[in-house]
């Protein structure tokens, strides 16, 4: 923080993504206030209730985690296609699929293989069909120019019943047909280790693969060549391909990679979350994922902690509703972060309104307080201790002036 | 780095927050609070979550209490779970959970919460039933025996059908009492009501009512008078074929389920498409558990299987669509099955399956 504040301009002068998303949760937050308000109740009775009902106990942080771990995957999933300029909407899809090969699998593998390769090949499996589900759109969108919104909302549709039929045929529970048979704990993700831990909570080891894939992409953005490539690609297509970089082939490759990590959520979510799969539900987490990544600016660590606030959102939502607010309510916070993120540009346009003016009314002031110490340096050249002095008296000198 | 301090700035704050806001609230007059979790459906759907719904919140007006429902995030193990610790963690000993799909939640809540009494409805817990819990079932087949008792009373000669939803006991005793009554009514009162295999089918959904539709069409076609759906929302699809034929001038009538569904069959002219409903009384045995919690007289343990003789199931007490006449010959009926006269197998056998 020390260095030369005025040697970098632009920046001081811009808000921080971080900011941005901050304000749209305090918006969304004081909306949420004014409905619980509408309703003629105690507003901080009811965050209090929200908070209690995600972090109260170890049971309830683990459960909050456990319900974050499907969002910072989705929410990767949705970022990795956005930066390469494609809007994965077919998260759910993916998730069904990732779901249905591991479910199945657990069904099917033997029950006193190691644990170790069961889960490694769960893991790689389902996120192999999840991979598979994403590069359909990709290469839709590369080859014949189909719309991946279009072609993803498609494939969930495929991916629902998809599932419609393999649960009855494959899986299916004799005493519910309408739902799989649940799956045996050794065979879900779930830890003996992590359920004591956290007093029964439906916390399990995808959390930990959550955290590992929120590095993983990070370094493949920011580290390689490929992350380099798809980067490219998304801030103009155009740009890149005179660059040499192969257009159609990155494509693919992002969407491959962003349905592999929605179907790992799909995973941790039926294997590890819940034990069974149903027919007839498309998973809504497909769709908050998308607000996740928003809130999160697309960056893995701020998807990681905006998916714990949408959990600790979700988990709190049924002890609001115990005091006799309506759920909705939470949903409504939800949908009301989602929409100042959305509109993020007049939230920065807001703050980097406010840091320009302020950052030019210093200027002016130090430029004042220079003329009188008869300092002729440039404001470059000032320490940042300096800035602020000179800024401070020259503060005092223009109301003196006035 | 910036950045980062000002997240790790965030977090401090934000647990700041939840440390000043984690006292457990829940009963402040230590009086008991009631509370219940929907199932698949909505609070509204005129079926199983309303009847349970309405009798818990009966209860609670009448004593005082607080009240509240729970809809879940999902309908797995899970979510069910979720809510139920919800209920509890804010102060809720008293859980009605009306359905089958309860059954998993249940086994685990009743050993994790050894205070909260809960109330399952429509599921005998094979997997054991806790010392604080009751498990309540209906004897559908009573409620389907005089369902069709009535129905062949009021069609007389002709082809009478079923629609079932899934394919699940509760519903299987329904088919199996309704298709006893109708043999009965021929046997003893005089009817010639004709039961034909084709007409007796399972949907496959409770969700359905394209696919409800659709199966009556074709029953209706063939001739069929009168088909009793018991399938949640893919009967309101028989349903709606009944109300068109009707209003066409067809002498068609469904037979409606769970609770008194005349006004599901409004035809809009003041007049119901529906016969009768094959009733099971939700609500009522909602309040009594309730009630009964409130009043420290709550026995859990027990598998409670309800029929008529408790007066927990039958057929409305008002049926515009019935003569006198035939209400009368099936209180009759009512009485004999209650006091043991009449007794309905709640198996196949010998049955259209």
């Amino acid at each position: 923080m020390k260095g030369k504040v005025i040697s970098k301009p632009l920046e001081a002068r811009k808000a921080s993504p971080l900011i941005v998303s901050l304000s749209a949760v305090f918006l969304g937050i004081a909306a949420g206030c004014l409905f619980i308000l509408c309703i003629g109740k105690n507003p901080f009775a009811g965050f209090e209730r929200i908070l209690f009902g995600a972090l109260s106990n170890t049971r309830r942080v683990g459960n909050t985690l456990g319900m974050s771990t499907q969002l910072i995957l989705i929410g990767l999933s949705v970022a990795f296609a956005f930066k390469t300029g494609l809007f994965n909407i077919g998260a759910s899809g993916q998730m069904l699929m990732g779901g249905i090969t591991g479910s199945m699998l657990a069904y099917y593998l033997p029950m006193d293989m190691p644990r170790v390769i069961y889960l490694a090949i769960v893991i790689v499996a389902s996120m192999a069909a999840g991979a598979v589900w994403g590069f359909i759109s990709g290469f839709l969108k590369a080859k014949f120019n189909v719309h991946e919104v279009v072609s993803t909302i498609m494939l969930n549709w495929t991916a629902y019943w998809i599932v419609y039929d393999f649960i009855p045929r494959f899986i299916v529970d004799p005493t519910i047909s309408v739902k799989s048979k649940p799956i045996e704990t050794a065979h879900t993700l779930r830890a003996d280790w992590i359920t004591d831990l956290t007093g029964f909570s439906t916390m399990n080891y995808g959390f930990f693969l959550a955290i590992i894939m929120c590095i993983v992409i990070w370094f493949v953005l920011e580290k390689t060549t490929l992350g380099f490539n798809l980067k490219a690609v998304g801030a103009n297509k155009f740009c890149a391909e005179y660059a040499g970089i192969k257009v159609n082939r990155s494509i693919m490759v992002s969407m491959a990679i962003a349905g592999a990590l929605a179907s790992l959520a799909g995973l941790t979510y039926y294997c590890g979350y819940s034990n069974i799969m149903e027919m007839g539900k498309m998973p809504n987490e497909g769709f908050d994922g998308i607000a996740v990544a928003l809130l999160g600016n697309c960056s893995p660590i701020g998807i990681f902690f905006s998916a714990i606030f949408f959990g600790i959102l979700k988990m709190g939502r049924g002890s609001l509703a115990a005091t006799g607010i309506p759920t909705e309510i939470a949903d409504t916070i939800i949908a009301t972060i989602i929409y100042f993120t959305a509109t993020n540009v007049i939230l920065a346009n807001f703050w980097n309104g406010l840091f320009k003016s302020r950052f030019e009314r210093n200027e002016a002031r130090c430029r004042a307080a220079m003329d009188a110490h008869g300092d002729k340096r440039s404001l470059e050249a000032l320490s940042h201790d300096e800035f602020n002095a000179y800024a401070k008296e020259g503060k005092a000198l223009m109301k003196e002036g006035k | 780095m910036k950045k980062t301090i000002a997240i790790l700035l965030v977090i401090a704050l934000a647990f700041s927050v939840f440390a000043s806001g984690s006292k457990e609230s829940g009963a402040a007059d230590g009086k008991l609070m009631l509370g219940m979790v929907t199932d698949s459906g909505t609070i509204d759907d005129r079926s199983f979550n309303q009847g349970t719904y309405e009798g818990v919140q009966k209860a609670a007006e009448e004593l005082g209490l607080q009240c509240t429902y729970l809809r879940p995030s999902g309908t797995t193990t899970t979510d069910y779970l979720t809510a139920i610790s919800d209920l509890y963690d804010n102060g809720y000993r008293f859980i009605a959970c009306p359905g089958y799909l309860f059954a998993e939640a249940v086994v685990q809540a009743q050993e994790m919460y050894p205070d909260l009494m809960i109330v399952i409805i429509d599921d005998a817990l094979a997997a054991g039933i806790g010392p604080n819990t009751v498990a309540i079932t209906f004897k559908e087949q009573e409620t389907g025996f005089m369902a069709g008792v009535a129905t062949a009373l009021k069609v007389q000669s002709g082809d009478v059908g079923f629609v079932g939803g899934l394919e699940i006991p509760a519903v299987q005793k329904f088919n199996w009492g309704f298709q006893q009554g109708v043999a009965y009514a021929n046997a003893n009162l005089g009817t010639s009501v004709n039961m034909d295999p084709s007409n007796f089918v399972y949907q496959g959904s409770f969700a359905d009512l394209a696919g409800g539709q659709q199966l009556a069409m074709a029953m209706y076609d063939k001739g069929v008078k009168a088909i009793f759906a018991a399938a949640g929302g893919t009967g309101v699809g028989v349903i709606n074929e009944a109300k068109n034929r009707r209003l066409a001038g067809q002498d068609v009538w469904a037979v409606g389920v769970d609770v008194d569904q005349y006004s599901v069959g409004d035809m809009g002219n003041g007049e119901s498409c529906v016969l009768t409903s094959a009733m099971k009384d939700v609500a009522g045995v909602a309040y009594d558990q309730a009630i009964a919690a409130a009043n420290g007289t709550f026995k859990g343990g027990v598998h409670l299987n309800l029929g008529v003789a408790e007066g927990r199931a039958g057929i409305p007490a008002s049926n515009p669509n019935l003569t006198p006449e035939i209400e009368a010959q099936v209180a009759d009926v009512a009485k004999l099955i209650a006091d043991g006269t009449i007794v309905i197998q709640d198996t196949a056998d010998g049955l259209i399956p």
